[in-house]
């Protein structure tokens, strides 16, 4: 969903200029939900193909544990990334909530601080999805 | 207009109060999961009722601030204060409050679903609309009967369920929670009867026409009386007594029963209804629907279909009352 | 952009401005007569829509008023168990499918054109063929149990009971009746978020626009990943019914349990489809009653968003009795929880402008605090039974069935009647008696609370769901009866609200403008509205133009905004970037015709006609639809207009044609593939599922399509892509003959491809009812092979366009969509091939 008239934009409206992005694209808002999402779907593959094809009904988690961590750690770290990003851009310039004002650089805020927010529900969801290998040893 | 939010208020909080007088009132029953008789269900229930307060109290703050909200004189507030409720009560309080009954649910969750240690194991197959029942012995040896499950009282005891058609799910209330039966996959579930008593079991997937019609009885007996009424079970059928009883025997072999029923002692050996070798000695009839008296055995053999629609067997209404007596009163004769 | 020096379109005195107003009222105004039925803007058909989604909710309330009945007592034969069972299989069915999601999709092809100041939604005409398919499809659907034919697998089809063990066409009418209508849900949502991304008015950036757009935005684009999952699953159950192929029969490899999973893919998501739309109501009627800004606008975006995603992490929670690990359960907790987070930040972010600002009192806001009370009571219960231990008590009991009402009632019904007294007066210009809707609302609020509190105690009493009677047990018989008059009581309220809405007002005086001085756009409609729906298309500075912009309404009246006038006659409105909404096209919608009508009819044939299992019929009905179809096509898109641009006031110039990703049909295509590439995820999803159920799969015995015959296939239609690709270069630089060479060798390739990926299973001799993996390998080629005819019929329709003189050098919308539709098969064929060649190989 990136802009391709850009280019053309530019001309109407200066202060675009001024952006450290020029791109402003939807993709960046929902990154931190698409890690939660990429994360929760590799857990629940590892661990149905784990006992199914390797553990058995009644056998023990192990690996699949470990690698569930690893994914964990991968898909936490992500979305820090993003929110450390998505912070920058809320703090663009002189940054007020509610980044209501009709301007190129209020929109830049506007959606830093909404990526940063869907980061934290991300952050928190992905949180949870780990919890359950904490209490959970086997396929049982 | 007349005050808006407070009536609504007040009438959640009646119905809330007239709930609680119900609750209070009528825990008890044969299928609620409010008198348990096991520790899984007990130890639900100990989490139910925490979820539940604590789901009271939130509602009250929530919907109070929505009343304080629709109050004509009240003070203005600023638009940041009104931020701070959306940071503490929509974000920070929510997850916090979550996490920690996240960690008490995969803890119970993680114990109730360990099938380690059991004492007795049972296979249970849901048909359409009945329960067989197997009673599984030291070696390959079982005990069949259908639609009643004696338990020994304190000890575990392991269900190994499946289905030969479509999907039901198998629930004793009082005992604990439920495991679906899926053709093509055998589920676990593993219970431990903590009172003596006469429970009720029903499928609570839905199964078809007569899904609501498909219950059985479960009855938890003192470990030792559960011993003799096993060897019982596992006897072969008794002998007719009474003429009108051997009479009724005859009339179950000239009608073709024994097609579909098998009465261990006879040369009844179908199996494609329930096993009827010790039927008289059961609480109920036609998967906890009727009672086990001669009268009940007559009016289901002669209006099987009024009674459970859909069922396969067929009703033998057209048999002269004589002999559908005989054959009630032989059939509740096999105690 | 906004040179105010120019205002040449700007009418000088009352004179020309009636006269401007007079042309602009002409293309917009609906056909009179018996021809008012070919109506496509969108004030038509999203009221039909509307009315229609509201006439199906009443007769699934009164089955359930039936159904209860039934309940009163224990052991009751008011109604017979199969009627009972068709009964609840309906009532469920007709909520989701044919209220609760088209309700959105009607409302909001009603109201978001005039949210966001535009004139249409960018295709009519494909709202026009959703509308009459969802039609065609309910009354099929509904019709049948008149007929004792109805469905009676419950609204979940659980196979293998609604495979086998129920004979009838019932679960056919279901699965062909309600897929129809899933089509033209997808349908629907395309335009909606093409709508939201596309026609917003100039200045109204992402951060502007108005959270009714935000939740259309986030609920379409839900539909788009949820509803093809369940097309995939309606697909092969179908194919077991008719065929069968045995993708749920454990005897032959199949698995029950795909069949949930699919479902409830489908199914979760499903409810948050519902309920966002009606918060998204909520989110307009606080702000305008509390008289301020809503509080938390990002916040809001966040949980409209968050909720979006994460609901579709929570499909097994309606599977935890189902035997899966427990390690899988909790994931599943885990985001069942993690979705009420959101869910709670709307409910304060409501509750905060309520306090920093007023709380004007009507029946609009009695709804809504209405809804808030009950809500929250279901939402908490949600909590609860999301909790898997306390799920196995009380999973398939009537405490789900209390939770899910007050989810449902709490949170869509009353935020719809809310929003029927809201935005009333918008479409008629009389507003609706406030003395009666407080009957209306008094009757709702307590006979729902006296019909569905109880159920929470029967549940936890240990009462199944479905069932058609129940023996009797402490409490029991009180608690039903309770229940049933509660239901009549709701149903009382509801029969108050419908008299209000339906009762003659013709005496009634006409709603002053903006009659709740609102601050939104939609407010700028004259009571009653004119035709046109934006006398012009404003400049937007603010979340609230209305109370933000001084002289707004005067300047949209007086023409002093964008494309005030019609001088060619036509229906325009204005195409913008999707981020910063800066105008890039004026685009010319079309106006109305019955040729969707008639698309609508023999698409409906198709599926009614493969109910009855009349395939010649119905084949000649698809191919009379398709026909319907490219005629429409043919006379009424990607027309070529008679100049290149326009001046569309305040000095600004638009072409009124563009292609590639700046057409709106290029975004439709993009999105529709994207909800077509996930249905066949779907299938490619069965695959793999079936090799973790099986010991072996490809089981040892079977034979496979082998390698050969897909790596060549994929080869050959990779060719066919590249060359469309090609085409629609040298179309560009207008080369004639190098752009119908390229696509005669593509359509060879596609055909050859086409043949090649069937021969692998044909000469193999696969057979798909044997067993389940070369029922699913047919499955995935026959899916590949019919996107590919259909990529030739497009391939030709492009030469067509190119011959008749409809499509030239310039103006290329038809190759541009085309390449793309056909970058979406370059993907499907390499899935394809890979799985079903490729896969064996590894195992």
């Amino acid at each position: 969903m990136s802009e391709n008239t850009e280019d053309s934009e530019i001309t109407v409206r200066p202060e675009l200029r001024e952006l450290p992005e020029r791109r402003e694209s939807l993709w960046l808002l929902i990154l931190g939900p698409l890690i939660w999402s990429a994360h929760f779907l590799l857990s629940y593959i590892t661990a149905a193909v784990w006992c199914a094809k390797v553990a058995g009904r009644t056998g023990s988690l192990s690996c699949a544990r470990l690698a569930i961590a690893v994914f964990t750690l991968l898909a936490l770290s992500g979305i820090g990334l993003t929110a450390w990003g998505a912070w920058r851009r809320h703090k663009y310039g002189r940054a007020t909530v509610p980044h209501d004002l009709n301007t190129a650089a209020d929109r830049h805020r506007f959606l830093g601080f909404a990526t940063l927010l869907l980061c934290g529900l991300s952050f928190v969801g992905t949180a949870y999805v780990a919890l359950g290998i904490v209490f959970f040893q086997s396929c049982e | 207009m007349p005050a808006a939010a407070c009536p609504i208020g007040r009438a959640c909080l009646f119905t809330f109060g007239c709930t609680l007088l119900f609750t209070l009132t009528g825990c008890d029953g044969p299928q609620s999961t409010l008198s348990p008789a096991g520790t899984g269900a007990a130890r639900i229930l100990t989490l139910f009722w925490w979820m539940a307060g604590f789901a009271f109290v939130i509602w009250l703050i929530v919907f109070g601030i929505a009343v304080y909200a629709s109050r004509p004189k009240r003070s203005s507030h600023s638009a940041n204060a009104s931020r701070w409720l959306i940071i503490g009560g929509g974000a920070i309080f929510p997850t916090v409050v979550l996490t920690l009954l996240l960690v008490f649910g995969f803890r119970l969750m993680a114990d109730l679903r360990t099938t380690e240690g059991a004492d007795l194991r049972i296979a249970v197959t849901g048909e359409r609309w009945w329960w067989r029942v197997r009673y599984l012995g030291q070696k390959d040896q079982s005990t069949e009967l259908a639609n009643e499950i004696r338990l020994p009282l304190g000890k575990r005891i392991e269900f190994i369920l499946d289905s030969p058609d479509v999907i039901h799910s198998f629930w004793i209330p009082s005992l604990g929670g439920k495991v679906d039966m899926i053709p093509g996959r055998i589920n676990k579930l593993v219970l431990e009867p903590t009172r003596v008593g006469v429970f009720r079991g029903v499928c609570a997937e839905y199964c078809g026409t007569s899904h609501a019609l498909m219950n059985f009885k479960v009855v938890v007996m003192q470990a030792e009386d559960f011993e003799d009424w096993l060897a019982t079970q596992a006897e072969p059928a008794a002998a007719p007594r009474s003429a009108l009883a051997r009479q009724g025997k005859k009339g179950f072999f000239a009608n073709g029963c024994s097609a579909c029923h098998t009465i261990r002692g006879t040369s009844a050996d179908g199996e494609i209804g329930p096993d009827l070798t010790h039927v008289g000695s059961r609480l109920s009839l036609g998967a906890d629907i009727l009672p086990t008296t001669p009268e009940a055995f007559r009016r289901w053999i002669a209006h099987t279909e009024e009674i459970k629609p859909g069922v396969k067997m067929p009703s033998f209404g057209m048999l002269p009352d004589e002999q559908l007596q005989a054959m009630a009163a032989y059939l509740s004769g096999l105690q | 952009m906004t040179d105010m020096s120019h205002q040449n379109q700007i009418p000088k005195n009352e004179e020309e401005r009636r006269a401007q107003e007079a042309r602009l009222a002409k293309p917009w105004e609906a056909p009179p007569g018996w021809r008012y039925w070919s109506a496509v803007n969108n004030t038509e058909v999203g009221l039909w829509y509307t009315v229609g989604a509201f006439i199906f909710f009443l007769f699934a309330g009164v089955l359930a008023l039936l159904m209860r009945t039934q309940l009163s007592v224990p052991g009751n034969d008011f109604l017979s168990a199969e009627t009972y069972n068709q009964f609840f299989t309906l009532h469920g069915s007709i909520m989701m499918f044919l209220f609760g999601v088209p309700i959105f999709e009607a409302f909001s092809i009603m109201i978001l054109p005039q949210i966001l100041g535009a004139r249409d939604l960018p295709f009519p005409r494909l709202s026009a063929y959703g509308f009459w398919c969802f039609v065609i499809g309910g009354i099929f659907v509904c019709g049948s149990v008149f007929f004792d034919a109805a469905p009676r697998g419950g609204w979940f089809m659980y196979p293998p009971l609604t495979t086998k063990y129920q004979e009838g066409i019932g679960a056919d009418i279901w699965l062909l009746g309600l897929s129809f209508i899933e089509i033209a849900s997808i349908a629907a949502a395309v335009e909606l978020i093409v709508g939201v991304l596309k026609t917003r008015p100039p200045g109204m950036r992402i951060n502007m626009i108005p959270l009714y757009a935000w939740y259309v935005l986030v609920v379409a684009g839900m539909i788009l990943f949820a509803f093809p999952p369940l097309i995939a699953g309606d697909l092969l159950l179908e194919m077991e019914r008719a065929f069968d192929w045995p993708f749920f029969d454990p005897d032959r490899g199949g698995d029950p349990l795909f069949w949930q999973h699919l479902f409830w893919i489908f199914g979760h998501p499903e409810v948050y489809i519902i309920f966002l739309p009606a918060i998204a109501l909520v989110a307009m009627i606080v702000p305008t009653f509390a008289q301020r800004p809503i509080v938390g606008y990002t916040w809001v975006v966040l949980a409209a968003v968050g909720t979006g995603f994460v609901s579709f992490g929570l499909w097994v929670h309606h599977m935890y009795t189902t035997g899966l690990p427990g390690i899988s359960l909790s994931f599943f907790s885990a985001a069942s929880e993690a979705v009420a987070i959101p869910t709670g930040v709307q409910i304060f972010c409501f509750l905060a402008t309520a306090l920093a600002g007023k709380f004007v009192r009507n029946v609009a806001m009695l709804f809504v605090t209405g809804a808030l009370a009950i809500f929250v009571i279901g939402g908490l219960t949600g909590v609860m039974v999301a909790v898997a231990p306390f799920d196995f008590q009380v999973h398939d009991t009537y405490f789900v069935v209390a939770h899910l009402h007050y989810v449902l009632i709490g949170g869509v019904l009353f935020p719809v009647s809310a929003g029927l007294y809201y935005f009333y007066p918008m479409v008629t210009g009389k507003t609706l008696s406030e003395k009666t809707g407080q009957v209306a609302f008094w009757f709702m609020f307590i006979g729902f609370n006296v019909a569905f509190m109880p159920m929470h105690l029967s549940g936890l009493l240990g009462m199944p769901r479905r069932v058609f009677t129940y023996m009797d047990a402490p409490g029991y018989d009180i608690l039903n009866m309770t229940s049933t008059v509660g239901a009549y009581v709701l149903a009382a309220g509801f029969a108050c609200l419908v008299y209000e809405v339906v009762r003659p007002k013709k005496n009634q005086p006409y709603a002053k403008r903006n009659p709740w001085n609102a601050g939104t756009l939609e407010w700028m409609a004259e009571m009653p509205a004119k035709p046109w729906g934006a006398r012009t298309i404003p400049l937007v500075k603010s979340r609230y133009p209305l109370w933000d912009q001084p002289n707004f309404l005067d300047d949209v009246d007086n023409g002093r905004f964008y494309l005030p006038d019609a001088e060619e006659g036509k229906r325009e409105t204005m195409i913008s970037t999707s981020i910063d909404a800066v105008p890039i096209q004026c685009l010319r919608v079309p106006g109305p015709t019955f040729k969707t009508f008639w698309a609508a009819m023999f698409t409906g044939g198709f599926f009614i006609f493969a109910t009855y299992k009349w395939y010649t019929a119905a084949m000649i009905s698809a191919a009379l639809a398709l026909a319907a179809i490219l005629y429409w096509l043919w006379t009424g898109t990607a027309k070529i207009p008679e100049k290149r641009e326009k001046h569309v006031g305040l000095g600004m110039t638009l072409p009124l044609y563009g292609s590639g990703s700046q057409s709106v049909g290029w975004w439709a295509m993009f999105i529709t593939m994207v909800a077509d590439v996930t249905a066949f995820l779907g299938l490619v999803f069965g695959y793999f599922f079936y090799w973790t159920v099986n010991e072996d799969f490809p089981p040892a015995s079977a034979s496979g399509p082998g390698f050969g015959w897909p790596l060549l296939a994929a080869g050959i239609l990779l060719g066919s892509w590249i060359m469309t690709v090609l085409a629609r270069r040298w179309n560009r630089q207008a080369r004639s003959g190098a752009f119908y060479s390229a696509l005669v060798t593509a359509i060879v390739f596609a055909t050859a491809g086409i043949a090649a990926l069937a021969a692998g299973p044909w000469l193999a001799d696969m057979d798909p009812v044997s067993h389940v993996y070369p029922a699913t390998v047919w499955i995935l080629v026959i899916w590949t092979a019919l996107h590919l005819g259909l990529g030739v019929i497009m391939q030709l329709y492009c030469m067509a366009r190119r011959f008749a003189g409809r499509m030239t050098f310039e103006y290329d919308i038809d190759i541009q969509n085309v390449t793309l539709y056909w970058h979406f098969m370059a993907i499907t064929v390499l899935v394809t091939t890979a799985v079903i060649g490729g896969f064996p190989l590894l195992t």
